[in-house]
């Protein structure tokens, strides 16, 4: 799960445990006497405290862009690495289909009018600090093949089709660039071509 | 038909702003162009044989792992004789793969007009190419011309000789557009800062054709970049190495790349460095008779490398005290014979006013005679030892 929904998850959780917990107690203490009344007030305000976190921001919400330096920051960051530990963004994801077989294809897209339309978003889409750019070259990395070089399939991947391909022209655009490195194919001279005339007149 | 508009038009602003870039790049690199043909003394067998061996040839650099789209491998069994025909072909194979890349000249565009044929002036108003395509011919024979709009009719220049070639033979790897890697200056600054030299040189010769000035303008400034940032061992056993070695010497520079090969105990490709240099300049020291010296005491890299492929047939109760002893080393007692004759040609080398950093090389020189003097007593040690009789 993403660091921020999860934060945001954790706090409600144990917000609405106090709210309980504090419930508990004053009821208990309303049948008892009267001062209960203060130990109720610091409840009242954490419930109050829960609408405003429910309603501020929502979780499937992707109208605001993120620009690459942050996410190239975020690559780099603890919470990155908390979330994902070593592995690739890619490798927990688990794609959701009916029946043994899944369908050849992935989704068209996760987000539609610029929000989150699926429960099961595809590992870019689901985290919004994932950029696809030619410059964000550590995230780009991860989608390439380290036998053959190429960009993995989505099949492998579980990106849906618009994710992926913005990564095929991020990653072909890094390779413009020279920011992604590649094996190069091997040119093989002819060097008559190039000295033919001079050993001629050797000769 | 919009777009393609559009497109065209940015490519016009595009191709400028590379006219522009070109002109800067020349201006600040222009100390560092061959001042003339260096053909000649490139392709001389001498100077091919000297840069063949400075590059040396380690066969896990040459057959790394290389990600391309096919990269299967092939098991067989085999019988001993099989396997030995098989080694030979490998090295072959290496040599190959280590085929230098061309030193020649910058070609200039001339313009050889065919026919002048005024009544066809304004039968259209943009240009039309005419190119032979007819198969099996090599890229530099293949005619392309030229209808202009004013009715001349003119051999193509290089460059839409060169477009017409990737169009309709397209060479792998090549773009039909300058990638943004030698377009900016930023990019490919940030290429060589991150020390991709061979990525950025293997990229250039798929991408240019040796004679073009943007080929030796790129390379040039890789070169010097690497003899500042010293990383020579990245290219070493690559094809780059060679045609480095060569603009080092031809500039007079090459004072780092002696440092690194003392540094790293290959003393008989620091001699030959020194002997290419002493050449390319006529410099009157007499360096054949050491060369040939040398020559007689070691193995040439080929030579080397085979030997290393065929001792793993061998089984280890086969080997004998000597050869162990040997391997612990480092160093056989031919190498010391042949480590004493060039380091006394460096020294003169230092010695004399051909060196630039002379105090650095000196200390260089003195430390690798330290370790050397202990590994020869070790070495005589360990033979006195084991009762191996000494030569």
């Amino acid at each position: 799960m993403l660091p921020l929904a999860r934060g945001i998850y954790s706090s409600l959780t144990q917000i609405t445990r106090n709210s309980r917990a504090a419930l508990h107690t004053a009821g208990a203490l309303r049948c008892k006497a009267e001062p209960a009344a203060e130990t109720e007030t610091p409840a009242d305000g954490e419930e109050n405290s829960e609408n405003t976190a429910n309603a501020a921001p929502d979780p499937k919400d992707r109208k605001n862009v993120i620009p690459v330096e942050t996410s190239i920051r975020y690559l780099k960051s603890a919470a990155y690495k908390t979330t994902y530990g070593d592995e690739f963004v890619w490798t927990q994801y688990r794609r959701n289909h009916k029946g043994m077989y899944a369908p050849r294809k992935t989704r068209k897209t996760c987000i539609r009018q610029g929000r989150i339309s699926t429960g099961n978003p595809c590992p870019i889409c689901r985290d919004e600090y994932l950029v696809l750019d030619y410059r964000n070259t550590e995230l780009l990395k991860q989608f390439i093949s380290p036998y053959s070089g190429q960009v993995l399939s989505y099949s492998k991947t579980g990106l849906c089709q618009k994710s992926h391909l913005r990564l095929t022209v991020a990653v072909e655009q890094a390779r413009d660039c020279g920011l992604i490195t590649y094996d190069v194919p091997f040119r093989e001279y002819d060097y008559s071509e190039y000295y033919g005339k001079k050993e001629e007149s050797k000769q | 038909m919009l777009i393609l508009r559009q497109l065209r038009k940015l490519n016009a602003v595009q191709r400028l702003q590379l006219g522009v870039d070109q002109s800067r790049r020349t201006l600040s690199d222009a100390s560092l162009q061959y001042d003339k043909d260096p053909q000649p003394l490139f392709t001389d067998a001498e100077t091919q044989r000297l840069l063949q061996s400075m590059t040396q040839l380690q066969l896990e650099k040459v057959f790394r792992k290389r990600t391309v789209a096919d990269n299967s491998t092939e098991t067989k069994f085999m019988t001993t004789a099989q396997l030995e025909k098989e080694f030979v072909l490998t090295i072959e194979k290496a040599k190959k793969l280590l085929q230098m890349p061309p030193v020649v000249q910058i070609k200039k565009d001339t313009e050889r007009i065919i026919s002048k044929d005024p009544a066809l002036k304004d039968f259209d108003n943009s240009k039309y190419v005419f190119t032979d395509i007819s198969f099996g011919l090599r890229p530099s024979e293949r005619k392309v011309v030229v209808r202009d709009v004013d009715g001349t009719l003119a051999y193509a220049p290089l460059e839409t000789q060169k477009r017409m070639n990737q169009l309709y033979f397209p060479l792998d790897g090549r773009r039909s557009y300058t990638p943004r890697m030698f377009s900016d200056e930023q990019l490919l600054q940030r290429c060589l800062d991150d020390h991709k030299y061979e990525f950025i040189l293997d990229r250039l010769t798929v991408q240019y054709e040796p004679y073009e000035a943007e080929f030796h303008n790129i390379s040039a400034k890789v070169f010097t970049h690497l003899n500042e940032s010293k990383q020579f061992d990245l290219l070493r056993s690559t094809r780059h190495f060679g045609p480095m070695a060569f603009f080092y010497a031809w500039h007079r520079c090459i004072d780092d790349l002696l440092y690194d090969m003392i540094r790293r105990d290959y003393l008989y490709n620091g001699v030959q460095l020194i002997a290419l240099s002493y050449k390319i300049h006529n410099v009157p020291v007499e360096y054949g008779k050491t060369l040939s010296q040398l020559e007689a005491l070691q193995p040439t890299p080929a030579e080397r490398a085979l030997e290393e492929l065929l001792s793993c047939l061998k089984k280890p109760s086969e080997k004998g005290i000597e050869q162990e002893i040997q391997t612990a080393i480092g160093k056989t007692e031919q190498d010391f014979a042949a480590d004493e004759i060039s380091l006394k040609f460096i020294e003169q080398y230092i010695g004399s006013e051909h060196a630039l950093k002379k105090v650095q090389l000196e200390l260089a020189v003195q430390t690798l005679k330290e370790v050397n003097l202990e590994k020869l007593q070790l070495f005589k040690g360990l033979k006195k030892a084991h009762g191996v009789q000494a030569t």
